[in-house]
Order: C-alpha cells, then structure tokens, then sequence
C-alpha cells in the first residue's frame, strides 16, 4: 500500500504542483489510522474472513467429487446386503422365525459395521454436494482465526491444509489485535454506560465528586452481562436447531470460551440439508453472534483485570495492616507479660 | 508460684510457636502451591481429578446407546420378517421384495448415522467403553482446559455438560496461570543458556572480542552519521554532536559496561524463536508420523500445528493407540503414546508462551522502528 501511495504521489508530482500531493499523504495518513481504530480492524477482520472463505470455497470444492464417491459406494453396499437379505429369505424359507432372525441381525450388523466406517472416513448424510457454501467457509474462515475451531467442516485437502496453516498464522495475530483493541473501547462504553445509571439511580451527593474521574465497574455487572448474553444466545438458537436448552447453552458457552468441542454446531444439523435458504441466514446470524460474543469477552476480561486488580491491591493493604496490627499486639502482651514477670522477681 | 508461672509462660510460648510453625507451614504450602513446581502438580492433579469424573459421568450413557443400537437392530429384523412373511403369503416378485428391503435399509442406515453421530463406534461387546477409558478422558479433560476441543469425543449426558462448562471455568484460568508462570521461567532460563553458550559469555576472551568489535562499529556508524550530518546540515550539528561525542570516552570504560550488562538483558532474537517454534512442531511431526501408520509428514506436522495453536478440529487426532479397547487399566495409563502427547502438548504450549514472552520486546521495538521509518517516509512534523 505504501509503494502505491508512494508512486501514486510521485506521478501526481509530475503532473502538478505539491498541493495534491500533501493532500494524498494526508488521505493516506488517515487511512491509515483509521485501519488502526476498532472499526477499521473488525472491517478488516471481516475482510480478511471473507476473502478466506471465497479462498477456501475455491479449493474446497474439488472435494465434492470425492465425496460423491462415498455416496456411491454406500449405495452398493446397500444394494449388496439387500440381495444378501433376498438370498436369506428365499433360503429361510420355512417360517422359521428364529433362524430367520439370527440370519438377518447377522447381515445387518455387517451392513451397520460398513455404515459406521464410512461415516469415520467422513461420509455425511446430509452433504450430498458440496458442504463448503459460502456461509460454512465463512463460518470455518472466522473458526480457524479465533481459535474456536470446530472442526464440523475440515480442509481434506493437501493444499487446503497448507492455505489453512499460513491462513492461521496471519490471521491469528490480526484477531488478537482486534480483540484487545475492541476489548478497550467496548470497556470504555461499558463504563461510561454504568456511571451514568450509577450516577441516575444513587443521589447526587458530594460523593459523586471524586468518584467522577474513576469508576470501577464491579465484576459481578460483567458476570451477568455474560450471563445474560449467553441466555439470549442459548435462546434464539435452542428452537432454530431443535437443540434443548442445555445443548444451547453448552454450545454457546463452549463457543464463547473458544473451546469449540464441535458437537454442536449451526448449520451442522443431521436432519436438515445444509443448503436450505434458512441455515444459510442461521450460519451468518451465528457467525454475527459469535463475533459480537467475543468482544465482550474481551471486554470483560478488561473489566475485571482491572477490578481484580484493585481487589489484590486492597486485600493486599488489609493484610499489611492486619499483620501491623497483630505484631503491635503481641508486643503488648509480651511487655505484659515481662512486666508481670519482673514483677513477680 | 514463680515456677508454676514460668511452667505456664513457657507452655505458652510453645504454644504460640507451635501455631507460628503451622501458620508460616501453611504459608509456605500455598506458596509452593503457585509456584512453578506447585503450579505444575496443581494442572497435572485438575486434570487427573477431571478425568476421573468425566469418566464417572459418560461410562453408563455409552453402554446405554449399545444396548439400544441392538435393541433397534432386533426390532429390523422383526420388521424385515414380517416382510418376508407378508410377501410370501402372496406371490414372491423379487423387484417388490427388493424394494421394500431398499427402503427399510434405507431407514436403517439413517439410524446408524445418528447413533454414529452420537457417538457409537461401531462395536458390540457391551462390556468395554472404550472412547472413555482413563487415556481419552483424561485427553478430554486437556483439551478442555487448554482450550484446543478436538470434539473426538465430547460429553453426551447433561451432567456431563454441565460439568464441562463448570470445570472450563475454572480449567482455563488455572492454566493461563501456569502458561504465564511457566512462559516466564522458561524465557530466564533460555536467555541465560542463550547468553552463556551461544554468545559465550563464559569465556572472557570471546565476549572481550565480541565487546570490542560492537564499539568499534559504533563509532564508524557515528563518524559516518556526523559526516553526513555535517555534509547536509550545519545547524543539527551543533546541537546533535555534544551529547553524542563523550558517551564512550574511553574504550575499557565501555568495555566493562559492556561486559557487566545482566545477562537478562540479552535480546534475543526474534529469528531464533522462531526456529524453535518450527523446529519444535517438526519433531513433533516426525514423532507422530512414525507412531501413527496412516499420517504423513503433512498430516502430522497440521495436527501439531493446529493444536498448538489451540484450534483444534479433531479430523485428526493421535487415535487408535490412545483410546486403547478393552485393555486393563494400568497398560492403558502407561501407554507411552498417550503419555508422550499430553506431555507434548503442556511443554508445547508453555514454549510458546516462552517464545512470545522472548519475542514481545523485539516485536514491539522493530515496530517502533518502523513506525518511526514510515513517519519519516512520510515527512510528517506532528
């Protein structure tokens, strides 16, 4: 970007006089302190994501043909143990009930041993194209920066793997830049917030004075906070997946402690296709969420450094003083007591 | 009288010893607790406690699931007869016959994928849990804490949930606190080794050398620099050149302030931690491609680097020699292979910790640099 400004301001140079090219470098300038502001890095944290999902989608989606294959050899499997179960029956065919069970659980258990194999070789039952939309790589592109890493969807890919390793090692520091740069201002707003309901619901008394320049927001408000982000998450996504109520809040709280066990995922749903209209709005309000959903974390983690922080100071003042006190006492009673003893001698 | 009170002050005293010792005793337990030894066990026995609950909580549910996978497989069987019974009561016409085997194995794969998904794994017996064994709970209960969450195997009862969310709660912070008592040690410690070995601070001929060459390259930079600046500007000099000139007056002077600097104030540098980092996920690779039959280099070396970069997908993972089936309890927990990856992935992270600790001030002070570059490039007088 610096070249381009740089021969950008050369050829205006050339053409007219310094006017336009002061202007440029102060457009520049601005630009680029902007990229530095909390909306400029979540554009780019965006940006970032959605060029990898376009990235991904393109190397990805060889893969369908690949997993078509599996689909196919499902299908003769099937057709396989259905003759098999034909050949029983025609061979059973004496109305013995018990013989006639035992044949059939024996190939249906050979049929389910075959099933289960191709579901560890990554068969699913519902992608029956390309599991790699655009929401899904997006949702996988912001997985992989965050750290969350769900692992629902996977780069099977040599060249996938590779683009996913230098995709993450770009992407993980530009994440992490954002969060603590979102984790400041949303701090900052969140606390201004608080200071001034404090302010509206204590009287204004002359307390207020010196309280005005620094107010710490106790951690119990960023607790329920938390708390009641992760309730309206677990609830809007409880009935839309059919997940129950703890599911949703396990997903949630998991996602949002980026442990991301990928059991749960939106989108990922078994018996819905994952190319319906609706899923595709549910990954992107998900992904909206999620994103949401770790600045404050990173909020509150701000918030309660800080409050903890006070919190240690104190207890640590308190003890000093405890301790002070306590020395203090016990050389009174020992002067008691050497007085008592001089008495005595 | 003046025994009797002299017996009692002495109980006294050996009381209030005795509740001194307990107390500095105590002192010095959570002190150890927090400390690095301290914190190491405190990790090692949260995780081993954790395991053990986690294996208490999901041990029935999947014995459960067995016995309902075989239940449903007898109801097919029931169905498939009573088919074959209707069917044969009227004409056997094969075409129909297959089409409706066809659509009840359809029906049948559907319910295995969902039992899969739940997590069956496709064996009979129903006397061995193998994906909870003490080696994958044990791995569950790491990857929760250290925020990786492979999914592999996660948690299908709600109590098993619920303890999941409570004991990440507790998990993540107690091992940030190792990563950054940890990190800490760990970058004193290569910084000394650093500044012994690999700069040979040992051996004072080495460092007297090396000592001298940097002053003497200091001072042709500041020739040149006063050169040019004397070239191009007249009136910076007068200003710029007193308060350069007498820093170093003589040379031995410098040498011992070289020499004296602490050895924590070595930089070292970012390419160095960098190839620790990469070399570290290599020989991990290496490790683990020779222990598992189907990875390669490549596969190997993308599990390292996504679990050491707390991602964890889970499409692959260190697997068919860690969740042993059906073995006895002790074989399993000496398993070397299991042993070997946990071990991998606390040191690996506690390195990386150690690599940002080492790398932060560099980072911070290239990025100055250039800053400052860009100002210059820039022209800007703000």
């Amino acid at each position: 970007m610096r070249s381009m400004h740089r021969a950008n301001s050369s050829k205006s140079l050339r053409s007219t006089k310094r006017r336009p090219r002061a202007k440029i470098k102060d457009c520049c300038r601005t630009i680029t302190a902007f990229m530095f502001t909390q909306i400029g890095l979540g554009a780019l944290v965006f940006g970032y994501t959605v060029i990898g999902a376009v990235g991904f989608m393109h190397l990805e989606t060889p893969l369908a043909r690949n997993n078509t294959t599996e689909l196919v050899e499902i299908q003769s499997h099937r057709l396989r143990h259905s003759l098999e179960l034909y050949r029983v029956a025609l061979n059973q065919n004496i109305f013995d009930e018990h013989n006639f069970s035992i044949a059939i659980d024996r190939v249906l258990a050979s049929y389910q041993s075959k099933v289960v194999e191709l579901i560890k070789r990554g068969y699913m039952e519902s992608s029956d194209g390309s599991a790699w939309t655009f929401p899904a790589a997006l949702m996988f592109c912001l997985s992989v920066i965050t750290m969350i890493g769900y692992g629902n969807l996977v780069p099977k890919t040599g060249y996938g793997k590779l683009a996913t390793v230098i995709y993450a090692l770009f992407g993980i520091p530009l994440y992490v830049l954002f969060f603590l740069n979102v984790g400041d201002a949303l701090a900052g707003v969140f606390r201004w917030f608080y200071r001034k309901l404090h302010r509206c619901s204590t009287q204004p008394d002359e307390n207020a004075h010196h309280n005005h320049k620094k107010t710490i927001v106790p951690s119990s408000a960023c607790v329920w906070l938390m708390v009641g982000y992760l309730l309206a998450g677990a609830a809007t996504f409880g009935p839309w997946e059919r997940w129950d109520f703890l599911d949703s809040v396990y997903f949630c709280a998991t996602s949002l402690c980026k442990i991301g066990v990928g059991d749960f995922v939106p989108g990922a749903n078994y018996f819905s296709s994952s190319t319906s209209e609706g899923n595709q709005t549910k990954l992107v309000i998900s992904y909206v969420y999620i994103f949401f959903g770790l600045g404050l974390v990173a909020m509150c983690y701000n918030l309660m450094r800080e409050e903890i922080g006070e919190r240690v100071k104190n207890a640590k003042e308190d003890f000093d003083q405890c301790v002070e006190d306590t020395g203090v006492r016990l050389l009174g009673c020992f002067r008691k007591i050497r007085g008592v003893v001089e008495e005595d001698y | 009288m003046e025994r009797k009170r002299s017996v009692r002050r002495r109980r006294k005293t050996a009381r209030r010893s005795w509740l001194k010792q307990c107390k500095e005793f105590l002192r010095q337990f959570i002190a150890f607790l927090f400390s690095n030894v301290g914190i190491i066990l405190l990790v090692a026995g949260y995780t081993i406690a954790g395991s053990f609950i986690f294996m208490t909580i999901e041990g029935k549910h999947k014995l459960k699931l067995k016995e309902e996978v075989l239940n449903n497989r007898t109801i097919f069987a029931g169905k498939l007869w009573n088919i074959t019974y209707e069917l044969n009561r009227k004409v056997m016409g094969k075409e129909q016959f297959n089409a409706s085997i066809d659509e009840l194995l359809r029906l049948y794969q559907k319910l295995v994928v969902n039992f899969t998904r739940r997590g069956f794994d496709g064996t009979d017996d129903l006397t061995s849990s193998a994906q909870w064994s003490f080696a994958g709970a044990f791995l569950y209960s790491l990857t929760v804490i250290t925020t990786i969450g492979y999914g592999n195997i996660y948690p299908r009862t709600p109590e098993g949930k619920i303890a999941t969310i409570v004991y990440a709660i507790i998990g993540m912070p107690l091992f940030l606190l190792y990563l950054s008592n940890i990190g800490d040690i760990m970058a004193r410690s290569f910084k000394w080794i650093y500044a012994k070995c690999c700069l040979c601070r040992c051996c004072p001929g080495v460092a007297k050398r090396r000592a001298l060459r940097k002053i003497r390259r200091e001072k042709r930079m500041q020739m040149d620099y006063d050169s040019d600046v004397t070239g191009s500007d007249v009136t910076e000099v007068s200003i710029s050149n007193p308060p350069l000139g007498p820093r170093h007056s003589t040379v031995s002077e410098a040498l011992t302030e070289e020499l004296d600097t602490d050895v924590q104030n070595v930089p070292v540098p970012v390419t160095v931690c960098l190839a620790i980092m990469v070399g570290y996920i290599c020989s991990g690779a290496l490790l683990f491609c020779k222990w598992e039959e189907h990875w390669t280099f490549m596969d190997a070396s993308y599990f390292c680097f996504i679990s050491l970069s707390t991602i964890g997908f889970g499409d692959l993972v260190p697997g068919d020699k860690i969740y042993g089936r059906g073995r006895d309890f002790y074989a399993e927990v000496l398993e070397l292979s299991f042993v070997f990856c946990s071990i991998y992935l606390m040191l690996g992270m506690a390195l990386i910790a150690m690599c940002f600790n080492l790398m932060q001030e560099e980072v911070i002070h290239k990025i100055q640099t250039t800053v400052r570059t860009v100002k210059y490039i820039l022209r800007c007088n703000r």
